[in-house]
């Protein structure tokens, strides 16, 4: 029972940073924008929130402290994806360009910054944010000792951004109009809504998300920064696509990942793996090859909205 | 005299052209006002400036006769002007109700208040006699109904003035019939309503005047029932027209194409796209397929080219079984193809001409050796295709096929095709899109082909079309043949009557 | 007068004019970031990016010497591009390449002379073409997004060589990959000879030329042949391609093998240098494999301009060694390649603004003016 409570710990640390980026990737998405440039948002996120943390841990307290920094990263992450909007909504220029652009400028950035600042490129910061238990919560039997014990703030955040994401998208006037920029422009543009707008704050949506994401993936998991999310911005498009761009499908797959992370990196702690003595490096490689076979099952039926990835002229009819 | 629209002197300019050139127009209140003229004359532009969508160069708007300033849909909507779109703006995986809140939902903080919204809707829905059902997707339900669904959408924002594009294009003879009806009750609740058209009929069915805009001029609006529509046309075009073609009879020869028990499964629905068909196609014969667009003619003619694979049936050219055939064998087996979306499948737009013509025989000995092109070879054939058809081009067989002109991408595409001799020339709505002189030379080069003795299969939606040229018609409902007919012992209604469904004939 | 204005205006000309603004650009910003750094030593150190590469023979060596794996990565994405694949598994192809070639040039001694060595690049080759397989095969039988799976093989290919290299060629003392006999190292075919500084010769081989070669081949391929006419027609109009008779499954497919082999050479070549360099087993993607995409960007996609673009990208970076020794740090060479490949990203629109600022060059007015009316959607 230990080993299934230690599993889901440490599982959330992997799946939330993926269930953020990848509804913010959603948001994105659904307005017409694919965002590849996650993976520099989030190096970008993460580093503006760990320097402000290694800044400032002396001087405030624990959990406090955690809550500025994302919100500095999700500024830092809006950002930057600004930079992205612009090339994509009024350059109309090619969108995986401009990401990749991104993914290859922030972590160079980040580095050349930290050297700058603290003539090292690695960040340290001290983690003092880890909630062992909630009060009271945590002494439900079963899911207390799933969910409220050795936790971080971080997770029950992302599930709050969970929540939020889909009312936002399904109940609200924005969300609707938001779609339709992402399904039909040209009709979107006929009912006098500014797609630009729309797209625009689409993809700062995404930056958000996608800085607060980079942040909560370090804080768990290191005690420093060094300018990489080890791929993360990239898994999360995959989550984002596995989930057919719908927000509970996307927690699942989230945690699906998760899991597969988790047994990667921690099945030194799982006695019946280290019987099978599987070189780490294989581990390793189990999320991108799970993603591959899932997406190898999944991509027939894409759900994709419509106009994403196309620039919108207004001129065009 | 009070009108409730003028466009006064609007000047509309594009890059290299005038669109529209000093049009006053004017519409009274309670009237339909039909806006009559040719492909590129100028009317969609000149409604896009009433709507918003585009600023004029000069001229001014009153509405209600006082001076306006339409920046953007908002505005007209404002000014309680609608618009339904040739091309339907419709989001396709939204509910009908989504669609007609979009933009203007009802909302709490937030919040759309769906019970209100669907309770107006249905209201509406009810008073003006348009049947829909909020919760379906669009695209789950019929064109006639999503144009309904445009049309509730003006009405949800309590749109006065009402403009229409192109509203018949999908419709069929029936359904027409029903427009009109609605058209006459929503004028009858004291709407203006505008429409654009190039279609004579509709326009002495329903209109009280008409305004004819030529090359991007206004030539003069008109009481419809003072004229004729001879003398309609004549201001439409600058000459007089002839609408018949001339076609003599020929004996039709022996059977080149013959297609059985075709069935083609819908992706979406359970309901088969292409139901049971079988028919066949002779030498010297012109077979046409009519129908409404969406009855299953597209994917017809996707499995006869291979495009799409067919659950069952078989297909024979000239007795040879090519149901399972690759595209490129039927093509060299002897089918010719002028596609339905010209830029999308007969044309790669940022290929030259030269290129495009040799799209369908690169691979030939005459322009490939050793797996290397023959540029020679292929430019000095494209120069000889250009002379034979008449292809105007900026710069010869190296224009870019993008900046042609509509009429001369379609007749660089029947010149590739028929060029190749093929015995069977399948056309699926070769004029749409194109000036009159185009259209006269299309049909001619189909007669002219027919009459050489290959098989036609015309696919057209332009049912004066279908009568003029097809020796045989076949119509098409919902992915059954329903009437094989004789244009000359049949008449337009009645083809009305079995493309609608209401009619099922006997067929051979 | 008549053809020096229709070549000033052609698409060439305009395509090269997009590149250069987005290059100056680039080159502004990097200015911008080192009066940031250190305002006194700035203009040092952007002199040193400028003229870098060009201060003796041996710098001259080394731009050749980084050019070569850039070239292969460039055009591997050039040449998906135009079949309109992005290829961003370069890193991923190139890295299984560079395993392949550096295992056969150390554990097969038993070929003769001058076979190892080719024996190795064609390995490598092969390598590279099965990591372009895969996402070509999902993409066309499972229409997985192609971006993604090529991602995935990018990690998938980094943990799989760093595994492979600990168990079959490790060097555990200074955890990189064994060094490779002598018959498998690329001859320097005298090229040391010229581009060196006293005793000091660059670390330039032959490697340039098959870079170049490569690149030839593959302009002919694609402008030349027929194969080239159905891949090109698959990116422009996959649709029409389809219609007329082109499998374009079979062509995307073919097309990342392509692209894959060409990186899994840049592997080979870059590793079979004899300049020392060793496969480290760090858990860090090939950049070589991502510097091919400016390369290819700047190159237009056309296999003549990246060879020229794969020069000027190892340009910057040997001007970028030079820099750092003014202490700069430097990532300040990544920040220059990333806005440049920003701004690569608006070429459409620089095409756009030269094209609208230039007087209108058409045969025949009549169907220019046709042709607009029916774009600007007049009815």
């Amino acid at each position: 029972m230990n080993t299934i409570y230690f599993l889901i710990q440490q599982m959330m640390y992997f799946s939330i940073p993926l269930l953020i980026v990848a509804l913010g990737a959603m948001f994105s998405e659904c307005s017409g924008v694919i965002n590849v440039g996650l993976e520099g948002t989030m190096i970008i996120g993460g580093f503006s929130g760990v320097l402000f943390i290694n800044m400032f841990q002396d001087r405030l307290p624990g959990q406090p402290i955690l809550l500025i920094a994302l919100i500095i990263s999700a500024l830092s992450g809006i950002m930057i994806s600004l930079l992205h909007a612009f090339a994509s909504i009024n350059m109309k220029a090619d969108q995986i360009i401009s990401g990749t652009a991104i993914n290859m400028f922030a972590p160079a950035f980040a580095i050349y910054v930290a050297r700058m600042i603290r003539t090292v490129q690695q960040i340290p910061f001290i983690n003092q944010f880890r909630i062992n238990k909630v009060p009271i919560l945590g002494d439900i039997p079963i899911i207390g000792d799933m969910f409220f014990k050795k936790a971080y703030i971080t997770t029950y955040i992302g599930f709050a951004i969970l929540i939020i994401s889909w009312i936002v998208m399904y109940k609200t006037k924005f969300g609707l109009q938001l779609r339709s920029c992402g399904e039909h422009p040209q009709a979107a543009d006929s009912v006098g809504i500014n797609v630009y707008k729309m797209r625009y704050i689409g993809v700062a949506i995404s930056g958000a998300l996608g800085g607060i994401g980079g942040l909560v993936f370090v804080i768990p998991t290191s005690t420093n920064f060094n300018a990489t999310v080890a791929g993360y911005g990239f898994l999360a498009l995959a989550v984002l696509i596995f989930g057919q761009w719908k927000p509970f499908r996307i927690m699942f797959a989230a945690f699906f990942f998760g899991l597969m992370k988790t047994i990667a990196s921690a099945y030194s702690g799982l006695s019946f793996l280290t019987a099978v003595d599987i070189p780490s490096e294989i581990y390793k490689m189990i999320p991108y090859i799970a993603t591959l076979i899932v997406l190898a099952f999944t991509s027939r039926n894409s759900q994709a909205p419509k106009a994403e990835g196309i620039p919108y002229d207004k001129g065009s009819r | 005299m009070d009108y409730v629209i003028e466009m006064c002197n609007i000047t509309k300019k594009f890059p290299g052209i005038i669109a529209n050139d000093d049009v006053t127009l004017q519409v009274k209140k309670g009237e339909i006002h039909a806006i009559l003229g040719e492909n590129g004359a100028g009317k969609s532009t000149l409604m896009s400036v009433l709507f918003g969508m585009y600023q004029p160069d000069g001229g001014k708007i009153k509405i209600g006769g006082r001076e306006v300033e339409i920046n953007d849909p908002n505005d007209a909507n404002h000014l309680g002007i609608g618009m339904v779109h040739q091309h339907f703006k419709l989001v396709q995986n939204f509910t009908v109700l989504e669609n007609i809140i979009l933009g203007v939902e009802p909302t709490n903080k937030g919040f759309i208040k769906r019970d209100d919204a669907r309770a107006r809707v249905l209201k509406l829905s009810e008073k003006y006699g348009l049947k829909i059902d909020p919760d379906a997707l669009i695209e789950d339900i019929t064109v006639g109904m999503q144009q309904r669904v445009e049309i509730l959408k003006m009405l949800y924002r309590n749109n006065e003035i009402l403009i229409f594009d192109e509203p018949t294009a999908v419709l069929t003879p029936q359904e027409i019939e029903e427009l009109m009806k609605i058209m006459k009750g929503l004028v009858s609740e004291g709407k203006s309503i505008l429409f654009i058209t190039h279609k004579l009929n509709e326009i002495k069915a329903v209109a009280d005047r008409c305004t004819v805009l030529r090359k991007g001029k206004c030539v003069g609006t008109v009481n419809v029932a003072d004229v004729t529509k001879e003398e309609l046309s004549e201001m439409m075009v600058g000459r007089r027209v002839d609408l018949v073609v001339d076609k003599k009879d020929v004996k039709p020869g022996n059977v080149i194409f013959d297609v059985q028990g075709l069935t083609v499964k819908n992706k979406a629905s359970s309901k088969n796209a292409v139901n049971n068909v079988s028919f066949n196609v002779h030498r010297n014969e012109i077979v046409c397929i009519a129908g409404v667009d969406g009855n299953g003619q597209s994917e017809l003619v996707y499995a006869l080219t291979g495009l799409i694979p067919a659950n069952k049936g078989k297909i024979e050219l000239n007795g040879k079984d090519i149901t399972n055939a690759s595209i490129r064998k039927r093509t060299l087996s002897g089918i010719g193809h002028i596609p339905e979306d010209r830029q999308r499948y007969g044309l790669i737009l940022d290929y030259d001409l030269g290129y495009n013509l040799v799209l369908q025989s690169y691979f030939s000995q005459h322009f490939t050796s050793h797996g290397m092109l023959k540029y020679n070879d292929i430019y000095n054939y494209a120069d000889e295709l250009i002379d034979k058809f008449d292809i105007r081009t900026g710069q010869g067989a190296k224009t870019m096929v993008r900046s042609m002109s509509g009429g001369n991408q379609q007749k660089a595409i029947i010149a590739r095709e028929i060029d190749r001799d093929p015995d069977l020339l399948i056309a699926v709505q070769p004029t749409r899109g194109l000036d009159v002189g185009a259209i006269e030379y299309i049909h001619k080069r189909l007669i002219d082909e027919r009459d050489e003795g290959k098989g036609i299969l015309l696919v057209s939606f332009e049912l004066d079309e279908v009568m003029n040229l097809s020796d045989r018609i076949l119509v098409m409902y919902e992915g059954n043949i329903v009437a094989d007919l004789n244009p000359k012992d049949t008449t337009v209604q009645e083809l009305g009557l079995y493309m609608a469904g209401s009619k099922r004939g006997n067929v051979a | 007068m008549n053809t020096l204005k229709r070549y000033l205006n052609s698409e060439g000309m305009e395509s090269f004019a997009s590149s250069v603004f987005a290059i100056i650009i680039g080159l502004l910003v990097g200015l911008v970031v080192l009066l940031i750094s250190n305002p006194q030593q700035a203009f040092e150190g952007f002199k040193a990016i400028l003229l870098g590469g060009l201060t003796d023979m041996k710098n001259v060596g080394q731009v050749l010497y980084f050019a070569t794996p850039l070239i292969l990565t460039g055009l591997s994405v050039g040449f998906s591009n135009k079949v309109g694949q992005f290829n961003i598994g370069a890193s991923g192809q190139f890295i299984v390449g560079a395993y392949a070639a550096v295992y056969v040039g150390v554990k097969w001694t038993f070929l003769p002379g001058p076979l190892h060595c080719i024996t190795a690049l064609i390995v490598a080759m092969l390598a590279g073409a099965l990591w372009g397989l895969i996402p070509g095969i999902l993409c066309a039988i499972c229409h997985v997004n192609v971006v993604i799976s090529c991602i995935m093989m990018n990690y998938i290919g980094m943990y799989m060589v760093n595994f492979l290299v600990t168990h079959t060629i490790f060097d555990s003392l200074k955890n990189q990959s064994l060094p490779i006999k002598a018959n498998a190292v690329i001859p320097k075919m005298g090229l040391d000879n010229i581009f060196k500084v006293g005793n000091s010769p660059s670390s330039v081989n032959g490697g340039i030329f098959i870079a170049v070669i490569a690149g030839i081949i593959i302009y002919i391929l694609i402008e030349k042949t027929k194969f080239g006419f159905e891949l090109k027609a698959c990116g422009l109009n996959p649709d029409a391609s389809k219609y007329s008779g082109i499998d374009s499954n079979r062509t995307i497919v073919i097309s990342m093998m392509i692209a894959g082999a060409l990186s899994g050479l840049g592997g080979a070549l870059l590793y079979l240098a004899g300049s020392g360099k060793s496969i480290e087993v760090v858990d860090v993607l090939a950049p070589e494999g991502f510097n091919g995409i400016p390369v290819a960007l700047l190159g237009q996609n056309n296999a003549i301009g990246i060879i020229f673009a794969g020069i000027f990208v190892a340009y910057l970076t040997v001007g970028g060694f030079n820099m750092q020794l003014y202490n700069f740090v430097p990532q300040i060479t990544d920040i220059i390649i990333s806005v440049i490949i920003y701004f690569g990203a608006f070429f459409l629109l620089f095409k756009e603004f030269i094209r609208s600022h230039k007087p209108a060059y058409s045969g025949n007015v009549n169907d220019e003016v046709t042709a607009q009316k029916e774009s600007a959607g007049g009815n």
